[in-house]
This record gives C-alpha cells, sequence and structure tokens, in this order.
C-alpha cells in the first residue's frame, strides 16, 4: 500500500488518466467521460491534488490534545476514536447517520462520527463527551441527578447533543429542547428523564 | 465500505480537476458514506467538497434575489433572516430535514444530489429493481413510500430531495461548473428519470458538480407543508411547496410543487390552474388539492398518498394566507 | 438468620436514589463491553445471507484468506447447508482492523441455489405456498375451549367480528450482540461479553470450548440493552473464542452490525387474531372466539396468552404458528403479553363501542371476581381515570367531530414478575471499613447495582455510594440472569440476608472489645456511626478497624417473605388524529403500575417511563418490513424502522400504586410489565378519536387511512 500525508505535503502528482474503474457517481457519466479528461488532461498535469490512499498518517485534535494514528480514507472518525485512539465514549448503533449515539463537536458544531471521514476532521477541533465539565453545573451531572438513562448506550449522544444545543441556544424552551435532541434515538425510553436534564443542565450551567 | 483515494479539495476549481473517471464528490457525507457503507456506491476515489471555501455561502437579498452556493450547510440556512422572511417555503422545509446533527453537516447541493432512499436502491437492486425472474420489485413488492405518478414508467421510486420542493416552487436555478467551464439550468432540469439500473437520475454532465443555486427576487406568498409519521427525524410522506403571485387578495399566478409523489420533484399543474384567479380560502384550496391528485396511479400499497397529496397541497396554500385551519 | 420482612421504616429505601454508575455512563467513562480493546485485538466480522431462502452450492475463502490483515475464516454454513433467512450466518472473517475484516468478508465467494421462499405471514399462508421446512408452514395447536363458545354467540346481545394485526418487531438493542473473548493461557478464557446472564455465556464458552466452567470468566460491567434477546454467547461470541485460540490468544471482538442485529438478534412475533366477541348490554362479555396466527421466525414461539386479564365464561381459542424465512424470534420484554393485550382490549372496546357501554364500566364488569389482582385493578383505574380527565375529556366513539378528533383509551395488563430462591449474594466488610456485595448478577439497565447498594446502606447505616456493589462477573456468587421482571426480586432477597448477617458477625466480633462490654444485641448502626444502647460511640469506620486482621465474609440466600410476584398494571392515553393526515398526536400517557416494594423509587419511575414508551413505538411506529419478492427484510436500520425521538413523546405520568399492602408483598420485578398496554390503550385511543377501528399496527398515516377509506370516513 502507498503511503501519504496530506498534512506533510507529500501528496503524489496524480494524472488523472489511465483509471479503468467503472464510475459509479452521480455527477459523472461515463459516455462523456473520456472527452472530459482528454480536453483536460493538459491542464491537470500541471496541478498537484492533495491525494491520499493507502493507509494514511493523520493528527487529529481531540479533546485539545494531538493524537496522531494510521488510518485509510474509508475509516469513519466514529471508528477512529474508538478502535485507534481509545476514545470510547461515543458509541457505534445504526452506523447510518440516524441515531446519533456516536455525536461528537466539530468546531463546536454536533455531528454523527459514524458518517464523517476521520480523515476530513484533521485540523479541525474535535470534542468528546470525556471533555464536559463532571461537576455539579455540567450536563453529564445533571442526566445523573434525573436519571436521564437506563443501559446508557445511547446517553454520550444525548449528553453531547444536549451541550451543543445549549453552547448554541442556553435558554431554550421545552419544544427547542425536543428539537434538539431529535438527531438521538434512546431504546430504553429515557426521555423524560433526558428533557428534565437538559432544562436543569441550562440552568446549572450558568450558575 | 471499499477502500478508496481521497482528495480534500480547498476549492471549486480544485475538485473539478480532482474528479477524474470513477470519482464522486462529497459535501456533507450524509447520504454518501451511508451508500459507501451499504456498497452500493463504491468509488475509487472521493473528492470531498466540504472544506472547499468558495463553495459555501448565501448572498443577495429578497429584492435581487438569493444565491446560495452548494456547499452551504442547512443549518446556515436556518440562520438566514433573509431566507426566514422572503423564502418562508425554504426556510420550513430546510427545518424540517433530518436532525441537528444532520442540518450542521448536510449541505443544499448534498440534499439537492442526494440519491433516492427507496429501499430496494439501498439494498443493492439499483433504481429500477428488477428481481430474476423479471419482476419490477417495487411495483410487486412493499410500495407504501413509493410514486403515485409516473408509474407506467419503471421508475417508481420517491424522489428524495426535500429542499428540492420549495427552489424549485420558488423558480430558482442550478449553477453546475465543470471541466467545460460554468452553465446554469432551471434546478427542475438537474433531475431526470432513469430507464436503467445504469442511468443516472441527474441531468449534469460529466464532471460536473452543482456549485450554486440562484432563487429569483421574491414576489407574492410561498409556503410548504409537509405530513410526516413521526415528529422527530424522518422523512416526509408528502411535501408540497407553493409559490403564488397575487393581486390584491387573488392569486394571479402559481407554482405547486410536491414530494413524494413522483421518481422527480412533481409540478401539479392541474392545481396551478386550479388555484388561478382565485382567493386562497379552505375551498379553493381543498379544490386545487383535488385537482393536483388528477391522474395519480398508485401502486398496490400506496393509495394512501393519494389522500395526502390532496391535503397538503391545500394545507401548503392555506399556510401561505396564514390559515391553519387544522389547528383550530 | 434469614429475614421475612423488611424493616417497618426505611432511610434508603423507597427513596429517589441516583444510579451508581450513573456519572460514569453520562460522562463517556463507563466502558462496555463493546468499549474493550485488550491488547492486540483482532476484530471479527460477520458474513451473513443476503438471501431469504438459499442452498450453498460452493464457498470459496481462498481470495479472503489472502487479503492483508485477514487472520482467520471459521466458516458456519459450507456448502450444502441451507440458510433460511436473510441474516442467517455463513462466516466470521477476523483481521487486524475491521475494515480488511469486513474486505476478507466480501471477498468470499459463494454460489447459491435458490430455494422458493415465504417471508411474509400472507406468502407463508398462501395456498400454494413453498414449505419452507419439514412439517409445513402453519403448525395449528390444539384448540382450547371452555364453557360453550357458540351457543352464547348467539344469545348475546351484540357481537363484534374483528380482525387485528400487529407485525414482528425487534429488540434494537443499542449495544450490538457481541464479546470479546481471550484466551489467556492455554486453559483460560477471559469474555467482555454485551449479556443478559454472565452465568449462561460462560457455560456457554466454557462447554464449545471443552473447559471447565471455572476457568472462563465473563465480565459485563455495564451493557447496552438486552431486552430478552441476549442470554447467552451465541454463535457469535462462540466462534470468537475459538478464534482466539487458533490465533494464539489474541482477544477477538466480534459485535454485529446493525442490519444483522435486526435480522438475527432476535424478535417480537407478530399477531394476527381473527376474534369474534360477543356481550350483553351491562357490558359482560359472553364469549369470545378467536383464531390466532403469529410468527416467531422459523420456528415456534408466536404463542401469546388469550383471553388475557379479564374473566370471560365461554371462549375457544385456536392457535397457529406460522413458520417464514425470517429471523428467529427471541424473548422480548413481556414475551406474548402486549400480543395478547393489543387483541383482548381491542376487541373489548369494540364491543364495548357496539353495546354504548362505557369502556370503564365493561372493564369492571369482566375482572375476575376473586382474583387477588382484580381489587388492584379497580384502584389503579380509579386513579388513571382521575390523572388522564377521563370524566371531563372522555366522549363515545364516533361522537367526534371536525379535521382534527380526539380520542382516549384505556388498556389493562399482567405480569409475574416473582424471584428465583437459589440466587446469592456475598458481603464483605473489610477491616478499613469497605463493604463490598458481589454477585453473577448484571445491570442492563434496571439498576440492580444501585438497588443492591441501596440495601446494604440501609442495613449498614451508610450512603448507598460508601457500598461497592459490584456484579457482572460470572464467578462471583451466583446471581440471577436479568429476564422476566426476576432480578430485583431474586437478588434483593440474599442481597439483604447477606448484609444482615455480615453486621451481625461485626457486632459479634466487636462487642466484647467495647467499653462498658456490650452485648452484641446492644449495637446498632446509623448514620455512619456504630451506635451504643442507642448512643453513637464511634464511627463505622473505626468499628470496623477493631475486627483485626480478617474481613467478614458472608453469602447471603434467599428467603420467604421478601419478594412475591403478580402485578396488575393500568395505561391510559389522550390523543388527537389528523383525519386528513393520518397524524396522531400523543397528548398524555398515564401509568398506574403496582409492584410490592419499590427500592429505588427513582429508577423504578425510569423503567416505568421506558416501558410506556416501549409501548408507544409499538403503537405508533415499530415494523420489520420484508419484501415479499426478495424476501429480505427492507428496512434493518435506525431511519425506516422508526423508534420515537425526543419530540414524539408527550407528557407521561407514572403513578407507582404502593399503599402499605402493597409494600407488604415485598419486592416484585417492574421490567415487563409497564410496556405491555400502551400500545393497545392507543389503538383505542385511535378508535375512539375517529370512530373506526385501524386493525393494522403501528397507527402509522398509511394504516390510518387505510382504515378511515376502507369506512368511507376519508
Amino acid at each position: 500500500m502507498r503511503e501519504n500525508d496530506p498534512n506533510q505535503n507529500s501528496s503524489r502528482r496524480d494524472f488523472l488518466r489511465g483509471s479503468s474503474v467503472a464510475a459509479a457517481t452521480a455527477v459523472l457519466s461515463q459516455t462523456a467521460q473520456a472527452a472530459a479528461e482528454e480536453a483536460n488532461a493538459e491542464a491537470l498535469a500541471l496541478q498537484e491534488l492533495p491525494v491520499a490512499t493507502g493507509t494514511v498518517k493523520v493528527t487529529l485534535q481531540v479533546n485539545g490534545k494531538p493524537m496522531t494514528t494510521e488510518i485509510e480514507p474509508r475509516s469513519t472518525l466514529l471508528d477512529v476514536l474508538r478502535h485507534r485512539l481509545e476514545v470510547t465514549g461515543p458509541k457505534r448503533v445504526c452506523d447510518r447517520a440516524s441515531c446519533g449515539a456516536c455525536t461528537v463537536m466539530l468546531n463546536g458544531q454536533s455531528v454523527y462520527s459514524c458518517t464523517s471521514l476521520a480523515i476530513a476532521a484533521q485540523g479541525k477541533e474535535i470534542r468528546t463527551l470525556e471533555s464536559f465539565d463532571t461537576g455539579p453545573n455540567g450536563v453529564p451531572h445533571a442526566f445523573h441527578q434525573n436519571d436521564g438513562l437506563m443501559c446508557g448506550y445511547c446517553t454520550p449522544g444525548f449528553v453531547t447533543a444536549c451541550q451543543a444545543l445549549l453552547e448554541k441556544n442556553p435558554n431554550p424552551t421545552l419544544e427547542e429542547v425536543r428539537r434538539g435532541l431529535d438527531g438521538n434515538i434512546c431504546r430504553c425510553g429515557t426521555y423524560v428523564g433526558v428533557v428534565k436534564a437538559a432544562l436543569e443542565a441550562a440552568k446549572a450551567i450558568k450558575v | 465500505m471499499k477502500a478508496f483515494e481521497y482528495v480534500g479539495a480547498s476549492s471549486a476549481d480544485q475538485a473539478v480537476k480532482a474528479l477524474s473517471s470513477g470519482a464522486v464528490v462529497m459535501s456533507g457525507g450524509t447520504d454518501l458514506i451511508n451508500r459507501m457503507k451499504d456498497y452500493v456506491t463504491s468509488p475509487a476515489r472521493v473528492v470531498n467538497l466540504s472544506d472547499a471555501k468558495d463553495l459555501a455561502g448565501i448572498s443577495g437579498d429578497a429584492a435581487s434575489g438569493v444565491t446560495i452556493l452548494a456547499g452551504t450547510r442547512l443549518a446556515d440556512v436556518l440562520a438566514s433572516d433573509i431566507i426566514k422572511k422572503a423564502f418562508p417555503a425554504l426556510w420550513q422545509t430546510t427545518s424540517e430535514v433530518g436532525t441537528p446533527q444532520i442540518r450542521n453537516m448536510a449541505s443544499v447541493g448534498g440534499n439537492l444530489m442526494q440519491h433516492p432512499r427507496c429501499w430496494y436502491y439501498r439494498s443493492g437492486f439499483g433504481l429500477v429493481p428488477k428481481s430474476a425472474d423479471g419482476k419490477h420489485m417495487l411495483r410487486e413488492g412493499d410500495n407504501r413510500y413509493a410514486a403515485i405518478f409516473m408509474t407506467d414508467g419503471d421508475a417508481l421510486y420517491a424522489h428524495p430531495s426535500s429542499l428540492a420542493i420549495p427552489l424549485i416552487a420558488l423558480g430558482a436555478r442550478a449553477t453546475l461548473v465543470g471541466p467545460d467551464g460554468e452553465r446554469t439550468i432551471a434546478l427542475a432540469d438537474l433531475y431526470k428519470v432513469p430507464t436503467s439500473n445504469e442511468d443516472s437520475p441527474f441531468a449534469a454532465k460529466a464532471g460536473e458538480i452543482l456549485k450554486s443555486i440562484s432563487i429569483p427576487a421574491a414576489a407574492g406568498k410561498n409556503g410548504s407543508y409537509e405530513a410526516r409519521h413521526k415528529q422527530a427525524h424522518d422523512w416526509p410522506l408528502v411535501l408540497a411547496s407553493v409559490n403564488l403571485t397575487m393581486s390584491g387578495d387573488t392569486v394571479s399566478d402559481a407554482t405547486v410543487v410536491v414530494y413524494g409523489v413522483a421518481p422527480v420533484p412533481w409540478r401539479s399543474k392541474a392545481a396551478e390552474e386550479a388555484i388561478k384567479g382565485k382567493a386562497v380560502t379552505i375551498e379553493s384550496a381543498k379544490a386545487a388539492g383535488a385537482a393536483a391528485a388528477q391522474g395519480a396511479k398508485p401502486l398496490s400499497m400506496n393509495g394512501y398518498k393519494v389522500a395526502l397529496l390532496k391535503t397538503v397541497v391545500a394545507r401548503a396554500l392555506c399556510v401561505t394566507v396564514g390559515n391553519r385551519y387544522w389547528e383550530a | 438468620m434469614a429475614a421475612n420482612s423488611w424493616p417497618e421504616k426505611t432511610r434508603i429505601i423507597n427513596t429517589r436514589y441516583p444510579r451508581l454508575d450513573g456519572l460514569a455512563k453520562a460522562s463517556g467513562r463507563a466502558k462496555y463491553p463493546s468499549d474493550e480493546k485488550p491488547e492486540g485485538t483482532l476484530f471479527g466480522v460477520v458474513l451473513y445471507s443476503p438471501h431469504a431462502h438459499v442452498k450453498i452450492k460452493s464457498l470459496d475463502s481462498s481470495a479472503a484468506e489472502k487479503l492483508p490483515g485477514v487472520k482467520a475464516i471459521e466458516v458456519i454454513a459450507g456448502p450444502g447447508k441451507t440458510l433460511r433467512y436473510h441474516g442467517d450466518d455463513i462466516a466470521i472473517v477476523v483481521a487486524e482492523t475491521e475494515e480488511q475484516a469486513r474486505d476478507g468478508a466480501r471477498a468470499i465467494k459463494i454460489d447459491y441455489e435458490f430455494l422458493p421462499h415465504a417471508a411474509t405471514e400472507s406468502q407463508a399462508m398462501a395456498e400454494n405456498a413453498p414449505q419452507i421446512v419439514n412439517g409445513g408452514n402453519v403448525r395449528k395447536g390444539r384448540a382450547q375451549t371452555t364453557g360453550k363458545p357458540d351457543d352464547a354467540l348467539k344469545a348475546a346481545d351484540a357481537v363484534v367480528e374483528g380482525t387485528y394485526f400487529a407485525p414482528v418487531i425487534t429488540h434494537v438493542c443499542l449495544e450490538p450482540h457481541g464479546l470479546t473473548a481471550r484466551w489467556d493461557d492455554k486453559n483460560h478464557i477471559t469474555a467482555w461479553a454485551s449479556t443478559q446472564s454472565v452465568m449462561a455465556t460462560a457455560n456457554e464458552l466454557a462447554e464449545s470450548n471443552e473447559l471447565p466452567v471455572s476457568n472462563v470468566t465473563v465480565l459485563t460491567e455495564v451493557m447496552g440493552g438486552g431486552f430478552g434477546s441476549k442470554f447467552g454467547a451465541d454463535i457469535w461470541g462462540t466462534t470468537a473464542a475459538r478464534i482466539s485460540k487458533k490465533v494464539g490468544g489474541r482477544p477477538v471482538k466480534i459485535f454485529l452490525d446493525r442490519a444483522q442485529e435486526h435480522l438475527a438478534g432476535g424478535n417480537r412475533p407478530s399477531v394476527l387474531a381473527k376474534v369474534k366477541i360477543a356481550g350483553t348490554k351491562d357490558g359482560k362479555i359472553t364469549s369470545l372466539v378467536a383464531e390466532t396466527f403469529g410468527t416467531g421466525g422459523v420456528a415456534r414461539g408466536a404463542q401469546f396468552p388469550l383471553p388475557y386479564v379479564y374473566s370471560i365464561a365461554n371462549f375457544k381459542r385456536e392457535h397457529s404458528d406460522v413458520f417464514v424465512n425470517g429471523g428467529n424470534a427471541r424473548a422480548m420484554r413481556a414475551p406474548g403479553h402486549p400480543q395478547g393485550c393489543l387483541v383482548m382490549e381491542s376487541a373489548l372496546d369494540d364491543l364495548a363501542a357496539k353495546l354504548g357501554v362505557d369502556p370503564l364500566a365493561m372493564r369492571r364488569a369482566n375482572l375476575a371476581p376473586n382474583d387477588f389482582r382484580t381489587p388492584i385493578y379497580l384502584n389503579e383505574m380509579e386513579i388513571g381515570a382521575e390523572l388522564i380527565g377521563w370524566k371531563a375529556n372522555y366522549k363515545p366513539r364516533g361522537s367526534q367531530t371536525g379535521v382534527v378528533r380526539r380520542g382516549m383509551g384505556v388498556a389493562l395488563h399482567q405480569w409475574g414478575g416473582g424471584g428465583a430462591n437459589d440466587k446469592q449474594v456475598s458481603c464483605t466488610i473489610f477491616p478499613d471499613g469497605t463493604i463490598e456485595l458481589k454477585s453473577a448478577t448484571q445491570d442492563i439497565g434496571t439498576a440492580i447495582r444501585t438497588v443492591l447498594a441501596m440495601i446494604a446502606a440501609e442495613v449498614f447505616g451508610l450512603k448507598p455510594t460508601d457500598i461497592k456493589s459490584n456484579i457482572g462477573n460470572s464467578t462471583f456468587p451466583p446471581g440471577q440472569s436479568s429476564g422476566g421482571s426476576t432480578t430485583t426480586p431474586s437478588m434483593s432477597p440474599p442481597c439483604y440476608n447477606a448484609c444482615l448477617d455480615a453486621r451481625d458477625e461485626l457486632f459479634k466480633k466487636i462487642a466484647p472489645g467495647l467499653p462498658g462490654n456490650p452485648a452484641a444485641s446492644d449495637l446498632s448502626l446509623a448514620d455512619g456511626q456504630l451506635l451504643v444502647k442507642g448512643q453513637p460511640a464511634m464511627s463505622f469506620k473505626e468499628a470496623c478497624r477493631k475486627i483485626g486482621m480478617n474481613p467478614i465474609s458472608v453469602i447471603g440466600k434467599s428467603s420467604q417473605g421478601l419478594a412475591s410476584n403478580g402485578v396488575a398494571g393500568v395505561q391510559f392515553v389522550d390523543l388527537s388524529v389528523d383525519t386528513e393526515t393520518g397524524a396522531v398526536k400523543l397528548h398524555k400517557i398515564v401509568a398506574v403500575q403496582d409492584s410490592g416494594l419499590i427500592i429505588d423509587k427513582l429508577t423504578w419511575e425510569s423503567q416505568v417511563f421506558g416501558g410506556v414508551i416501549g409501548g408507544l413505538n409499538y403503537g405508533l411506529f415499530e415494523e420489520r418490513v420484508v419484501d415479499p419478492v426478495s424476501g429480505r427484510m427492507l428496512n434493518p436500520d435506525m431511519e425506516l424502522y422508526q423508534l420515537a425521538g425526543a419530540s414524539d413523546i408527550p407528557e407521561i405520568i407514572c403513578h407507582a400504586y404502593e399503599p402499605d399492602d402493597q409494600k407488604k408483598r415485598g419486592v416484585i420485578g417492574i421490567g415487563e410489565p409497564p410496556t405491555i398496554g400502551t400500545a393497545a390503550a392507543i389503538g383505542n385511543a385511535v378508535a375512539n378519536a375517529i370512530g373506526v377501528r385501524v386493525p393494522h399496527f403501528p397507527m402509522t398515516p398509511m394504516n390510518i387511512l387505510n382504515a378511515l377509506a376502507k369506512e368511507g370516513k376519508a
């Protein structure tokens, strides 16, 4: 496998020709593709593209710390956190951007890490719930006190979604709390405690 | 997910250059990554547009029209006061897409270029799913979420993009950029109906990416209404957006576009004709809804969508004049 | 000495106490079995059937074996084997990374012979259906008959014929089934398993790997949900252990992907009931004749109780299990009861509507006169009716008008929930004052860890956080598997006895050395203090120091009088239905529930809320959708397999019915009962709102609009 580290600017020259792999894309149609390549071959040959392939060394900023590991471009941010960086707070549940158990904050926004590529998260600030305040003014405490959890497997995602919501909207209404947590699913059915916890955390954070 | 090579494009220009054969573009990734995980799409190369600085942002105003660059996140559309005030049809629909996380990740362009959610397609049977013995799986199988128009054809799924509905109703145009430069087309013309599994549901040319969407100046009233099952994360069953030009209380011109009823965003000329020349009342709106359902040919399980279509078109019209009769 | 009653006055028991591991869970620090990755861990991926019914003609794994990172391939179903459902196991591929293991699984080449499938109930029951198993698809059970149901039908004032259907739903445990297994040395296995039974999992791993069970340690510190589907190692776990041995002891981690979790991780059988129910004007049910069906996959298991709750003099019931090419059922939260409740309560409500009898009066009229539950139901119905506002807001079925119509519904349910009497808890008092409890049970989200600590804290006059409550280890004293609402009633008595005995031994040991030579019976514990004749003498820690080097360790066993079984339960639903869109808006759900003595009222309440929300999902959202053409499940995800999110949850009122006579019964489990009646009550509220029975669950816009259209009311 070829090694490539876009961070270290060691990208290989890419001439974009000679690829025989079938297109599986919406924006490219096979018929017109050859002509397009021909017309642009010269211009493209002059361009250097940051192509990452095979196994890639990446450094991710996780909870304020740089963490370096080797990944494939296809590795999801969630799998890299859990399998390679020992950051196991975010959980893998649906693995398809539906349930929210994998929620992390990327540059301050809540996102599904199961449906983010780790390679694309380089240079961004990644926050997981392990970095949240566990004291009496923090979101985890409010979940604990209000029993906003049972088996607890969805809880990291709810706590993170709640933290992201409160950072954007420190005074949410009940309705806004519900909407803010609609990207997460709990199977044990802890929503009553979760919503209470979110409302209470909103008050506590300001103390 | 099969292995692929990755290009993080810093500009639209670079992205176009990186689009080789077998490459796909990724924006928020919420659709593409799932398709790759399910081996529905297995590209040799992924070109990530999400960090391209020249692909994100909203400019313009209500009076002169608005341009939304394709990489603009849905959360940023919702944060736009101009869109909220001048184009409530778009704002409302955007607010109902996905979840907070998805709206933070997904882009307008990605929403418009997402692939159908049809469960046969996602199971690997293609957009025109046929069984080994030649049965059309969607016609013979579970078609509860499928189309009710154009069902004489072979593309029976429902078009997946919610945002296409208000945008087409608002007369939006799409600018594509490719190796031959830029071109601008009506957004509705971005979509086509595939006739086989090899066919694309998009009219974009080789190497083209969607660069921006332009909405003409706001005039008249616009609004959307969506019927769905869950209140939390869900897809619309049927969604309608209307854009009305008014003379006084009377509708002088109308565009009505519907989601969930055809393999493309469905323009209902019948509903438009029905409401033209009338004031929007519950009665005239319901008549337009009934007109919208003319010619529908539901499949074995989705007759209920005809009823939804009538209601949703009527309610989208009522929304524009502030009449929410069903909440009374 | 074993106790036979709980203390009259309690300080900790029967209060609201946050779970001990709550902060660890809420801050991402709790390590779940699927979070464990001991050094050298290899990743396993299961290759499963993409088809509903095929025979494997040939299987070639040679290309897969050569792929980078692939360490081992274990074939579960080789050539000649028949795969009976989408999701049936074929092979497990183990590699250095999960991505590589997936590539390996994709690279296994298989030739299939396609066999005709019957993947849905209607396919399997069709006249010319391919028979997918020897013995036929439809297994008719013996008819049960009591009284003279046919005569009673004729004599009744009203007869209702109804068909009620609810589809298969799946457990959707958020943490998938799986474990990480490691051969520590030639003779020992350690496994980190997501299981409802560390002991059963240890037994399975020992047996399948030919080790004495004492050489196997299964650890489940916390786990991410089971709901009845996780009682063993499963073939995935035993294979992981086998492969670990093959690769020199490196840990092998196998957790199912979400799709296979739906396909093969268990499910609740469907129910189809064709019912005739008859009654008299005074609201008495005189006859019930039911032909019922259900599928539990390629197996039996779809039986359910009917009649349910009510006493019916004349009934006839014929049940058939329908075999389909689908994953097999496993016990799911109150197995059989939600289905039985849904059929019984729907039919009863339809009869009440036809007779023009108030639904509450109808229910009161048909409770068994001599059942211990009857007075509980009557009281619970009264409390629930008040909390939901029945009198003010209930209107008879069909009397609502307008686009959006309000409806109210009610359902009664019951459960056993008793414990086993052969479980043990050890209690150790260390000289530094540490109290440690141990038992081989596990916390599946029910807070048993906290419940045990609360009991110990009560006895020792300490706080629950002072107690080390250690569970989730198969080598600890035998504990209960967590299913059927049996954990708390099984584990609380031996815990209480262990703590009492350890405390008494402490008193005996230290009394002689205390100033004034008090008798052991003069000593007591409160607020972290040792009391002599009621007067604080020293801290608990100081007292413990006096026991010398050796800890006091006691194994507690069960005893009569501390636990019981048998609960009732009533639920009410207030909702609106938009008759133009078929959308249901829940306004309020009231759950009135008894369960004897409640140890932790906070986590008990969470169980009730959770049960209601599980039932809400069954009533409104969940359905395993199977494609009749390919026989594949079409929604093995968490998107089109719909589950409620925060905005779908209405106000829920949980009322604990616990008068003194209930508390005196001792501890009874609560996991199952509150999930039983919710879907039935939702269905009844929808019928009440729109004046039409929606025969197909869940209550989707499609099913509601179809029902309205059929009655010409759309």
